[in-house]
């Protein structure tokens, strides 16, 4: 079983479309796959689940969104303390509105000694922008004296990462939905060896088959994470 | 005890039993998955097979022009294939690609550079290539070689060129910072350490495994990758049908994306191109008569 699979949440939008819904309605219906999902990963002994829930590059339709992460952070928070599931954000937070940057804050805070699994959701995440501010954060060590300017190698900067809130920031597995072919600047860093799993489903439809072909096709590959058969 | 006995040698004869079945239930399980990964690789040579010999006639209207860069990622045994390789180079002459990166983690492709490009006419170096138009020609091709060093260790190099240039700069404040550590100067600071391939806009892997092997990171933000199989069981018809379904993808960069909308773009301009194509030569014809 993968310690960590991340997903790219994408077709909500046009999940609603085929239904002659509006946009609401597939996000809606998006965060009810999401919550499936992060039962089964609890169940089945995933230990980390990272969403894309959306680029910093896409700054469409978020208003909505944003109500729909707060409203859902809020329903969701008590059942997640009780459950040992540690929340967790990465991505640009300064473009949120301050309210919901409280609300993460706090959910944040309230979760951070829950070892049972964690959900990290990125939201105005880049993968370009975690290595830039992986560096700038170097930078700031280094001139506090903490780190040598000798000592910035490639290690260095996984540690400044964001995903190095969590013990296991290399995806297993990666999932998108919609049959699109491409991670979208999706942790461009840390996916060197995922298993890239393209399916055609759209998210909302997403739910424990479509995982357990993903699981199915990650067991069944020859992974030597670019070393040689000996 | 007698009857406890016996029921104990019942529930253990049940047990055995529901064990027995349990495992032929999963053997046929088994059986069922394997004969529909068997259907489906025959049916995947059968199309491949039609597809090189011009049967399926969609696969010739290929704008290859979409596909301005071409990324092929070679696990690093299959790697050691050079004849293979230097095939999947030709076969993609063939089509018209123009531009190749060729990357496998360890490095085996880039000790093969002479042998691979001594073999291919017509092909040269991306390095050498650089802004001269030796593209005109349609058989032409630019290689451009890559290894694991060129990802990560490549994103720390460039990491240390703009330290030095903070710290050059008084490195203190915010601002500076903010000047400075950007993902445009990051991408000229991999340049300048020698890493200035562009972003592909389709990367071909070739392997077991269904990832990039740690392809350069900053260069995969919104490159479609596919997974072609092992590279001894490559076949030019499915090699051509990923191309061709990727000149029929339409990229919105981080947006929403709408297959559809694409198609009803694309069809009409085919349809006028060959109209207008059949016009010219009756008028040709015309003339000539």
């Amino acid at each position: 079983m993968p310690r960590h699979v991340a997903v790219i949440m994408d077709g909500n939008v046009r999940w609603a479309r085929q239904r002659g819904l509006p946009s609401s309605a597939g996000h809606e219906a998006g965060v009810r796959s999401l919550r499936e999902l992060v039962e089964l990963c609890c169940r089945w002994g995933v230990k980390v689940l990272t969403v894309f829930a959306f680029s910093y590059d896409n700054w469409v339709e978020v208003e909505f969104l944003m109500k729909l992460f707060e409203k859902s952070i809020k329903s969701e928070l008590e059942g997640f303390i009780s459950e040992g599931i540690r929340i967790s954000m990465i991505g640009d937070s300064s473009r949120l509105p301050k309210t919901l940057q409280e609300l993460v804050s706090d959910a944040e805070d309230r979760t951070k000694n829950n070892s049972n699994f964690q959900l990290i959701v990125a939201v105005s995440y880049s993968g370009k922008y975690d290595v830039v501010q992986a560096c700038k954060s170097i930078a700031q060590k280094v001139k506090d004296d903490v780190v040598r300017r000798d000592d910035i190698d490639k290690s260095l900067i996984e540690q400044e990462l964001e995903t190095s809130c969590t013990d296991y920031p290399y995806p297993g597995i990666l999932i998108r939905t919609s049959r699109e072919l491409r991670v979208s600047n999706f942790l461009l860093w840390q996916l060197a060896y995922t298993e890239f799993f393209f399916v055609q489903t759209l998210w909302p439809d997403f739910g424990k088959a479509e995982f357990v072909d993903a699981l199915t096709s990650f067991q069944q590959r020859k992974r030597r994470y670019g070393r040689r058969d000996s | 005890m007698d009857f406890r006995d016996t029921m104990q040698k019942v529930y253990s004869w049940a047990c055995q039993i529901g064990n027995l079945g349990l495992w032929i239930i999963w053997l046929l399980i088994h059986f069922a998955v394997d004969l529909w990964y068997f259907a489906l690789h025959i049916a995947c040579a059968i199309e491949s097979y039609l597809i090189s010999s011009g049967i399926l006639k969609r696969y010739k209207a290929l704008d290859i022009d979409k596909l301005r860069y071409l990324a092929i990622v070679i696990e690093s045994e299959e790697a050691y294939h050079i004849p293979a390789v230097i095939q999947l180079l030709q076969w993609l002459v063939d089509i018209g690609v123009k531009h190749v990166c060729l990357y496998d983690a360890e490095g085996i492709l880039k000790k093969s550079k002479e042998s691979i490009l001594g073999k291919l006419n017509n092909a040269t170096l991306f390095e050498e290539a650089g802004e001269s138009n030796l593209l005109l020609d349609h058989k032409h091709i630019t290689l451009e070689f890559a290894s694991f060093p060129d990802g990560k260790e490549a994103v720390a190099k460039a990491a240390n060129l703009l330290f030095m240039k903070y710290v050059k700069l008084g490195g203190s404040g915010k601002i500076q910072e903010e000047k400075i550590f950007t993902e445009a100067h990051m991408s000229e600071a991999l340049r300048a350490v020698g890493c200035k391939g562009p972003e592909p806009d389709l990367l071909l892997v070739y392997g077991p495994v269904r990832c990039h092997l740690g392809f350069p990171a900053w260069r995969i933000r919104y490159t479609e990758i596919v997974h072609m199989g092992r590279l001894k069981s490559m076949r030019y018809g499915s090699l051509l049908k990923a191309i061709y379904k990727f000149t029929m993808v339409r990229q919105n960069y981080g947006k929403s994306s709408f297959n559809y909308i694409l198609l009803l773009q694309v069809v009409p301009h085919v349809l006028l191109k060959r109209y207008e194509r059949t016009r010219d030569l009756d008028r040709k014809n015309e003339s000539v008569t």
